[in-house]
C-alpha cells in the first residue's frame, strides 16, 4: 500500500468516504424527520416546504444501508483513531472532547440498534398504528446522526486533516 | 375566466396537497420481510431492547472480544491493555455482544405466539434510546470531570 500512496493519504481516503456516507445519510434523515414532524399540508411553497415534501417512505432502506456503511467505515478508522488521534488528544488536555468521541461511539451503536425497527415502521407505513413510534423513531434517529455529525465534526477540526 | 382559473387551481392543490398527505400511507408492504408478523416481532423485540442491553454490557464491562490496535491482538471477552502494547479498546465487543443478544431475543420473540409480542408497547422502542442517554453521560463523567 505505502508503495501506491503513504499512510497518511490512504486514512485520510478513508475519512473522507466515512464523511461522504455520513453527508448522505444527514441529508436523507433531515429530509425525513421534517416530512414526518411537518407533514406538508398545501402543494406547493417555499424552498423549506419543498425540503418537506418528500415522498419519506423512499429513504428508510437508504437510510439503513447509510448508516451501517457509515458505522462500519468509521469503526475501521477508529483503529487508528484510538491510536495515532485519542492519545496526543488525551496528552494535550482535551478530554471533555475525548469525551463527547466516547458519547458519540454510544450513540452510533444506540442507532444501529434502532434500524430494523424503524426499517419495519416505514415499510408499514400504511398501518397507522405505528405512526407515533414511525415518528418518533425518525425523530431520534435524526437527532442522533446529527449529534454525530457535529462531534466527529469538531473531532476533526480537533485534530484531522494533516495533524 | 379569473374564477374558472382560480377553480382549477384550487382543484389542483387539494389533489396535490392530499397526494403528499397521503404519501407516508403509499402503499402497504411489498416486501415479503415487511409483511411478515414474524420479522415484525424480531424487529420492534430487536430495537426496543438494543439500548437497554447495550448499556448493561457496558455498566457489567461485557465485550464479546477486546482488540488492542497497536498490536492487532483480538481476543474473546475482556482483556487489559498489556504492558508495551498500548492501548484495548472495548467498544467493538460491547457493541458485539449487544448485536448477538438482541438477535437472540428477537428469534425468542419470532418464536412466541403473536399475541404475546403485540404486549410490547411501541413507545418503549423510542423511550429507551433517550432514556439511555443519561446514563451514557454519567458513565463518561470521568471525561467531564478530569
Amino acid at each position: 500500500m505505502t508503495n501506491i500512496m503513504s499512510v497518511g493519504t490512504f486514512w485520510t481516503i478513508w475519512l473522507l468516504v466515512h464523511l461522504l456516507f455520513a453527508v448522505g445519510l444527514l441529508g436523507a434523515l433531515t429530509h425525513q424527520a421534517m416530512a414526518v414532524a411537518l407533514p406538508v399540508r398545501r402543494a406547493a411553497g417555499g424552498i423549506v416546504t419543498r425540503f418537506r415534501a418528500v415522498p419519506a417512505p423512499g429513504y428508510a432502506t437508504a437510510v439503513c444501508v447509510l448508516w451501517v456503511l457509515t458505522f462500519v467505515v468509521g469503526s475501521y478508522i477508529y483503529t487508528k483513531y484510538r491510536i495515532f488521534v485519542r492519545i496526543p488528544l488525551e496528552q494535550s488536555g482535551y478530554y471533555k472532547t475525548q469525551g463527547f468521541f466516547d458519547f458519540k461511539e454510544h450513540v452510533a451503536t444506540l442507532g444501529l440498534v434502532l434500524l430494523p425497527g424503524y426499517w419495519y415502521f416505514w415499510k408499514n407505513a400504511q398501518n397507522p398504528e405505528f405512526d407515533t413510534a414511525r415518528k418518533m423513531v425518525t425523530l431520534v434517529l435524526a437527532a442522533m446522526c446529527w449529534f454525530l455529525f457535529i462531534v466527529g465534526h469538531v473531532l476533526n477540526n480537533t485534530r484531522g486533516f494533516g495533524s | 375566466m379569473n374564477t374558472a382559473t382560480n377553480t382549477a387551481a384550487t382543484t389542483a392543490a387539494t389533489a396535490a396537497a392530499t397526494a403528499a398527505t397521503a404519501t407516508a400511507r403509499a402503499t402497504p408492504a411489498t416486501s415479503s420481510l415487511a409483511a411478515s408478523s414474524r420479522f415484525k416481532a424480531f424487529a420492534i423485540s430487536f430495537s426496543t431492547f438494543g439500548p437497554v442491553i447495550y448499556c448493561i454490557c457496558q455498566f457489567f464491562n461485557w465485550p464479546m472480544f477486546t482488540f488492542h490496535p497497536a498490536t492487532n491482538r483480538l481476543v474473546w471477552g475482556y482483556e487489559g491493555p498489556r504492558p508495551g502494547e498500548g492501548p484495548n479498546m472495548l467498544w467493538y465487543g460491547w457493541t458485539a455482544t449487544t448485536v448477538v443478544v438482541a438477535a437472540l431475543l428477537g428469534i425468542v420473540a419470532m418464536l412466541l405466539p403473536e399475541h404475546v409480542t403485540r404486549k410490547i408497547p411501541l413507545t418503549l422502542i423510542w423511550l429507551f434510546p433517550i432514556l439511555t442517554i443519561p446514563y451514557i453521560v454519567y458513565s463518561l463523567m470521568p471525561w467531564w470531570t478530569h
